[in-house]
């Protein structure tokens, strides 16, 4: 690519002028993320909810997926908050607000991206309880936003995206490393633009901005590693953008792990394997999910 | 232990959360034998654990639990219920992720480790090889792989088991339509011929396998399988304790050539047992390396 085209590129990213705003729903819930539980107004996030019949809908099928621990049906949003609880529902509610942003028309399938998105936002949950991580949470959050950059790809550079993907699939190498080659920018660069510009936490801005660069982070390092060792298992697990990248990981030789290892002790007797198996059951639940959720209009 | 004459019955679940005894039973198989068992294949997992249930006459998984752990048949009974969970399983192509690893990441290493050896021949061991449909698949791999990718190279198989009837079913290379479900019309066509109601391998394939009876526990036996590249394992080492699982692995150890690979059966671990070898994660699979792994550029 030419640098005349790589800076047009650039600016067109930079602007995002034809990206969407964050979902009138999201901004409050964020916001109450940001505040102690004891705090929240259950009827207001119910209010909140109910106000968007599709938000409503998509909300009540994910609070009755196993994924979420739900067993016995709910059938309305107040339920749903008393049975799961405020966190759990936020949770759902910030994961099906975000499924609203990926264009419709598309030459690539985002149902892909969600796929791996709600995925990693599972594992990392997940991952974070096991290692004892003092916020599992927030790494849930982490998971499901690390790669809004991608979104913020399919809105601005759809064809040229489309060029990285298909270079990425056929190397079989890591879609940041095919972005880096034919873009000159990776997902991470625009995400931080696009997080900055809806005004993200500063630990999930640089979730997004360093979750393949940790050396880049000089804050947040732990919740850092904890996206990026949960979104590497993700992508060799078979829930990464619809391809196989031909590499071979030890996770006990990664950055991130030796990052974590200070904070999360239990670290150093993670049992790798019996994790990755588990990981087997989440993929099904969550690619029947995403497709279940993922209605283009 | 008594047969049974009436049926175990489990309570009908359609849906909802696993029952936490089947939980327990998944935990003390993982942590004994080292298989682990995903939520996903739970229901499966909850008929097998029923069938031996039914057969011990025991009504509760609490009670089964209990058959698995603190009573006098614990031992015998864990193999029992190892032997349902793996029933069925031996095919050819039975774990294609892995296969695809072998291809595409592990041969490419161990040509690119393997480049001023002038004579390029590699060496794989299929330990546990049962009626031979693992080391037949990875000739037929390896014959694919000389063609295009590893052109000059050569390889030889050895395929151990400690039964004769299943080397003599190796030896007779005659399949059935559940061993031959997975092979592609291009396998098929190319690698065997047909032969009654089934299908033999070709005499190409066999060409570089030796089936030989080797018994894992003989030490003296063992010392003498040196030189591998690569070692497949596969639902074999479950059926061993703690301290003889050690003992194989470590021979394992000593036999693999320092950039050698260790394959393991799948959702097969060998948390608690070798801090010497270590997992690496290939896509869809694990397996396990005796040295230090050049990272990737991220």
């Amino acid at each position: 690519m030419s640098n005349e085209t790589r800076e047009k590129l650039l600016k067109k990213l930079e602007s995002l002028d034809k990206m969407p705003t964050l979902p009138v729903t999201l901004i409050p819930l964020l916001r109450y993320l940001e505040q102690p539980l004891e705090q929240v107004d259950v009827r207001q996030v119910v209010d909140l909810i109910s106000q968007d019949k599709s938000l409503t809908a998509q909300c009540l099928q994910m609070a009755n997926s196993p994924l979420f621990g739900r067993w016995q049906n709910v059938d309305n949003i107040k339920s749903a908050v008393v049975s799961l609880g405020l966190q759990r529902m936020r949770d759902i509610a910030v994961s099906c607000s975000m499924l609203t942003l990926v264009p419709s028309a598309n030459k690539v399938d985002p149902v892909v991206f969600w796929e791996h998105s709600l995925g990693c936002a599972l594992v990392c949950r997940q991952f974070a309880r096991k290692i004892k991580y003092a916020d599992p949470d927030k790494a849930y959050l982490g998971g499901l936003l690390h790669d809004i950059g991608i979104v913020a790809h399919l809105w601005v550079v759809p064809e040229e995206f489309q060029e990285v993907l298909q270079a990425a699939q056929a190397q079989h190498i890591p879609l940041h490393v095919a972005e880096c080659n034919l873009l000159g920018v990776t997902h991470c660069q625009t995400g931080k633009t696009v997080a900055e510009k809806w005004h993200l936490p500063p630990d999930l801005t640089a979730v997004v901005e360093c979750h393949h660069e940790l050396e880049k982070a000089t804050a947040h390092r732990d919740l850092v590693a904890v996206v990026t060792l949960s979104d590497l298992l993700c992508r060799m697990s078979g829930l990464g953008y619809g391809y196989t990248e031909d590499r071979q990981v030890n996770f006990q030789e990664e950055e991130g792990f030796n990052m974590l290892l200070k904070e999360c002790p239990e670290l150093k007797t993670f049992d790798w394997a019996r994790f990755t198996f588990e990981l087997e059951a989440y993929m099904e639940e969550v690619h029947q999910l995403v497709r279940q959720l993922y209605r283009p209009s | 232990m008594s047969t049974a004459a009436t049926p175990a019955r489990l309570p009908e679940k359609p849906s909802g959360p696993p029952n936490p005894h089947l939980i327990k039973i998944r935990d003390v198989v993982y942590q004994v034998a080292g298989i682990f068992q995903p939520d996903n294949k739970l229901r499966s997992f909850e008929d097998r654990v029923a069938k031996r249930m039914q057969v011990l006459a025991v009504t509760s998984l609490k009670d089964y639990f209990d058959c698995l752990t603190v009573k006098p048949i614990r031992q015998a009974e864990l193999i029992a219920l190892l032997n349902e969970i793996t029933i069925g399983e031996t095919c050819f192509f039975r774990n294609q992720p892995q296969l695809d690893a072998l291809r595409n990441i592990v041969l490419p290493k161990i040509v690119e480790a393997q480049t001023k050896i002038p004579v390029k021949t590699l060496r794989i061991w299929s330990a546990g090889c049962s009626t031979g449909e693992e080391p037949y698949t990875l000739s037929m791999v390896m014959l694919e792989e000389i063609a295009d990718r590893m052109k000059g190279w050569t390889y030889e198989i050895q395929a151990t088991d400690l039964n004769e009837r299943s080397l003599a079913h190796c030896k007779h290379g005659v399949y059935g339509a559940y061993s031959t479900r997975n092979l592609t019309p291009h396998f098929k066509q190319k690698y065997f011929q047909e032969k009654g109601d089934g299908l033999q391998i070709s005499q190409e394939v066999r060409a570089r396998v030796n089936f030989t009876r080797v018994n894992l526990s003989d030490n003296a036996r063992m010392a003498f399988m040196k030189g591998m590249d690569i070692i497949f394992c596969c639902n074999v080492l479950i059926y061993f304790d703690v301290t003889s699982k050690r003992r194989v692995i470590q021979h394992y150890y000593n036999n693999l050539l320092p950039h050698g690979y260790f394959f393991l059966g799948h959702s097969e671990s060998l948390y608690g047992i070798s801090d010497d070898f270590r997992l690496v994660h290939m896509p869809s699979t694990t397996a396990y390396v005796k040295s230090q792994i050049r990272q990737v550029p991220r």
